[in-house]
C-alpha cells in the first residue's frame, strides 16, 4: 500500500510517502519558514507532494491511501492540508484517513521510550498562540490526557495531577519551557528533531486504521470556536 | 467532450460549475451558508470552515448536473482573488488538488474579471454565440464587495474608468437597512421596504460633483444616519418607506448617472451590469431607459458563482501541470488587466 500524508498544522509544511512493504523507508520533505517568514503551506504543500511522487515515479493516481494531519494547529495551515487531501481522495480512488496532528507529534516519542522500556509518558504541545497551548499525552500507547486547549499554567496542573514523568515535544513545550518544567516534564533541547511533527508519524498512523473515512467526515480538529461575535440586533426606529 | 470546471470561496458563498469550452453553462451550484446573518456581516473564519466542508459536495453536484464525471474535465479554474484570503485558499487547494491528481491544467481567475465574463456564458439554445454581451462595452459592478465601472475591449482584460472611494454599494444598501433597523443582509429587505414608499419624500446626497468616473456612498450613508436621528423614533418608523425609497433612489441615480458619463466619454453604446445589487429592480429600470444596449445576467450569474470563473477561465493563460502547484491566493488588488 502507497500511503501519501501531510501535516500543514504547525508553520512548518511536511509530506512523507510511505510504501507498507518497507515502511522504514519512508521519504519525507518538509518546508520550514524562515523567523519572521509566513507559513508555506499554500505554496509547498503540493509541490512537496508532488516532487516526492516524482523521485519515486510515482503519480497522485498511485496513491492507495491519503493521510493528512487534523490538528490542533493554526487554522488556515489545517483548512489547506484537508482541502487538499479531501480534494486528491475526490480525484483519484484513494482512501482518506485524517490523523491526530498531536499523536504524530507524539508517536517517534513514544516509539523511542517504548523501545528503551522506558515508562515515561509522552505530552505533545503545539503553540496555539493567544498565550494557550494544544496538548494530548500518550503513554504506554494508551491516550491518558485528551486533546486539549489549555493556558500553560492550567496545562502544567493537569500533567502534575497525572503524575509519573513525563516528556514534553512540540513548538509548544519550547514555548513554554518553564511552565512544563517545573510541572515535572523533560523537554528536549531546542534544536531537536522531536519538537517537529513528522510527516512519517502521520503515514504510519494512518496505515493502523482499518479502512478510510468518508470524504466530508475528515474534517479539522480545530479544538477552539471561530473568533466571531454576535451582532446585536438591530436597533429598531420605533423602540 | 472537454469541459471546464471551476470553483469560486472569495467570500461566502461556496460555487462549483461546468461550461463547455465554447462557453455554454452546463452547471451553475451556489451553496449560500447563510449562518452569516446572526453576525451582522460576513465572519471569515466561519465562511472559511464551511468552504472546506462543502466545497467537495458542491464540485460533485456541479458534475451531477452537467451530466459529466471528471474524465470529461479538460481544464480546472479557481478564483485566485480578491476576496477573503482564508477563503480563497480553501477554493485554491481544491482546485489544484483536483488537477493535479488529474494532471489537468489549471486557470487562475481574477474575481472582477470573472464578473465581467458572466457576460460571455452562453445560456441554454437561444442565446447567441457571442454570450450575453461581446465586448466592446461599459460593465458597472456593484456588490456588497466592489463598485466598479469598467472599459471592456477584449475577452481577456478590462480598464478601470472608476471605483468607489469608500464604501460598495451594496455594503451602503446594508448599511441604510441597518439604520432603518432591518435584518442583514439588508439590500433585498430595503428594496422591498421601499415598494410602499416616495423616492422624493427625502433628499439624499448623490455626490455628483465627485471627479472623474468615481462613486461615494459615505455621504448618503451619513445622511441617512442624520435623518433618522432628526425624525426621532417614532416619526423614522412612520417614514420608514419612504426614507428606504429615497435612500434607495440616491444610490440608484448615483450609479446610473456614473454609467451616463461613461458611456458618453467612451463612446459606446453597450452597457453591461453584474453584482449582486444587479438584481435591484429600481436600477434595472432605470438603466433600461438609457437610450443603449443593456445587458443584464440572470440574477444566480450576477451575484457570485463559479460559471462566470468558468466563462473567464476560456480566455485565460491556462497553467500546465505542474506549473500550478505553488500558485497563492491574493487577498487585495484588482488585476486591471488591459
Ligand atoms: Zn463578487
Amino acid at each position: 500500500m502507497i500511503v501519501l500524508g501531510f501535516d500543514t498544522a504547525t508553520p512548518a509544511t511536511a509530506v512523507a510517502l510511505l510504501d507498507d512493504t518497507h515502511p522504514a523507508a519512508a521519504a519525507e520533505l518538509r518546508h520550514e519558514p524562515a523567523a519572521g517568514e509566513r507559513p508555506g503551506h499554500a505554496s509547498q504543500l503540493l509541490a512537496l507532494a508532488a516532487q516526492l511522487l516524482a523521485t519515486t515515479g510515482l503519480r497522485f493516481t498511485d496513491v492507495d491511501r491519503l493521510a493528512v494531519g487534523l490538528g490542533p494547529g493554526t487554522f488556515t495551515g489545517l483548512r489547506i492540508g484537508v482541502a487538499t487531501a479531501r480534494a486528491l481522495a475526490q480525484s483519484t480512488s484513494a482512501e482518506l484517513v485524517g490523523v491526530s496532528t498531536l499523536h504524530a507529534l507524539a508517536l517517534p516519542a513514544e516509539s523511542a521510550a517504548e523501545r528503551a522500556g522506558a515508562d515515561f509518558g509522552v505530552l505533545a504541545v503545539i503553540d496555539a498562540r493567544r498565550g494557550e497551548a494544544f496538548a494530548a499525552g500518550w503513554r504506554g500507547g494508551r491516550a491518558v490526557l485528551e486533546q486539549v486547549a489549555l493556558a500553560p499554567a492550567k496545562l502544567a496542573r493537569r500533567v502534575a495531577e497525572e503524575g509519573g514523568s513525563w516528556l514534553a515535544v512540540g513548538d509548544g513545550a519550547l514555548r513554554f519551557r518553564d511552565d512544563l518544567e517545573r510541572a515535572g516534564c523533560t523537554i528536549p533541547t531546542d534544536g531537536s528533531e522531536q519538537h517537529a511533527v513528522s510527516a512519517r508519524a502521520v503515514c504510519r498512523l494512518a496505515l493502523e486504521a482499518p479502512q478510510g473515512t468518508a470524504r466530508d467526515l475528515v474534517v479539522p480538529d480545530y479544538l477552539r470556536p471561530p473568533d466571531a461575535v454576535l451582532a446585536s440586533p438591530p436597533k429598531k426606529p420605533s423602540s | 467532450m472537454t469541459l471546464i470546471l471551476a470553483l469560486e470561496t472569495s467570500c461566502d458563498d461556496t460555487c462549483a460549475a461546468v461550461v463547455s469550452a465554447d462557453g455554454e453553462l452546463r452547471s451553475n451550484v451556489i451553496s449560500s451558508q447563510g449562518v452569516h446573518d446572526a453576525f451582522g456581516g460576513v465572519v471569515p473564519e466561519i465562511a472559511s470552515r464551511h468552504h472546506l466542508e462543502l466545497a467537495n459536495a458542491v464540485v460533485d453536484d456541479a458534475l451531477r448536473r452537467a451530466d459529466a464525471t471528471l474524465d470529461d474535465v479538460g481544464l480546472v479554474a479557481v478564483t485566485q482573488g480578491p476576496g477573503l484570503v482564508g477563503a480563497l485558499l480553501v477554493g485554491v487547494a481544491t482546485a489544484k488538488a483536483i488537477a493535479a491528481a488529474r494532471g489537468l491544467p489549471l486557470a487562475p481567475v481574477d474575481h472582477l474579471q470573472g464578473h465581467i465574463a458572466a457576460n460571455f456564458l452562453r445560456i441554454g439554445a437561444d442565446s447567441g454565440a457571442g454570450g450575453i454581451m461581446a465586448p466592446p462595452f461599459v460593465c458597472l459592478l456593484a456588490s456588497g464587495g466592489h463598485t466598479l465601472l469598467a472599459r471592456v475591449e477584449q475577452y481577456d482584460g478590462f480598464s478601470v474608468l472608476g471605483r468607489t472611494l469608500d464604501d460598495a454599494a451594496g455594503e451602503a444598501f446594508d448599511k441604510g437597512a441597518r439604520l432603518l433597523g432591518l435584518p442583514f443582509p439588508g439590500g433585498p429587505a430595503l428594496e422591498r421596504l421601499a415598494r410602499d414608499g416616495d423616492p422624493h419624500a427625502f433628499a439624499f446626497p448623490i455626490a455628483r460633483n465627485l471627479d472623474g468616473l468615481d462613486f461615494s456612498f459615505a455621504g448618503v450613508k451619513t445622511s441617512l444616519l442624520y435623518r433618522v436621528r432628526d425624525l426621532g423614533p417614532q416619526d423614522a418608523a412612520a417614514h420608514a418607506a419612504d426614507l428606504a425609497a429615497s435612500f434607495q433612489h440616491a444610490i440608484v441615480e448615483a450609479l446610473a448617472l456614473r454609467c451616463e458619463q461613461a458611456l458618453e466619454q467612451t463612446g459606446l453604446r453597450r452597457l453591461a451590469i453584474g453584482g449582486g445589487v444587479a438584481a435591484n429592480g429600481p436600477l434595472r429600470t432605470r438603466l433600461e431607459q438609457l437610450a443603449v444596449t443593456v445587458g443584464i445576467p440572470p440574477r444566480e450569474l450576477c451575484t457570485d458563482n463559479a460559471a462566470m470563473i468558468a466563462s473567464a477561465a476560456r480566455f485565460v493563460d491556462a497553467q500546465p501541470f505542474p506549473a500550478y502547484l505553488s500558485l497563492d491566493a491574493y487577498a487585495s488588488g484588482e488585476r486591471a488587466l488591459a
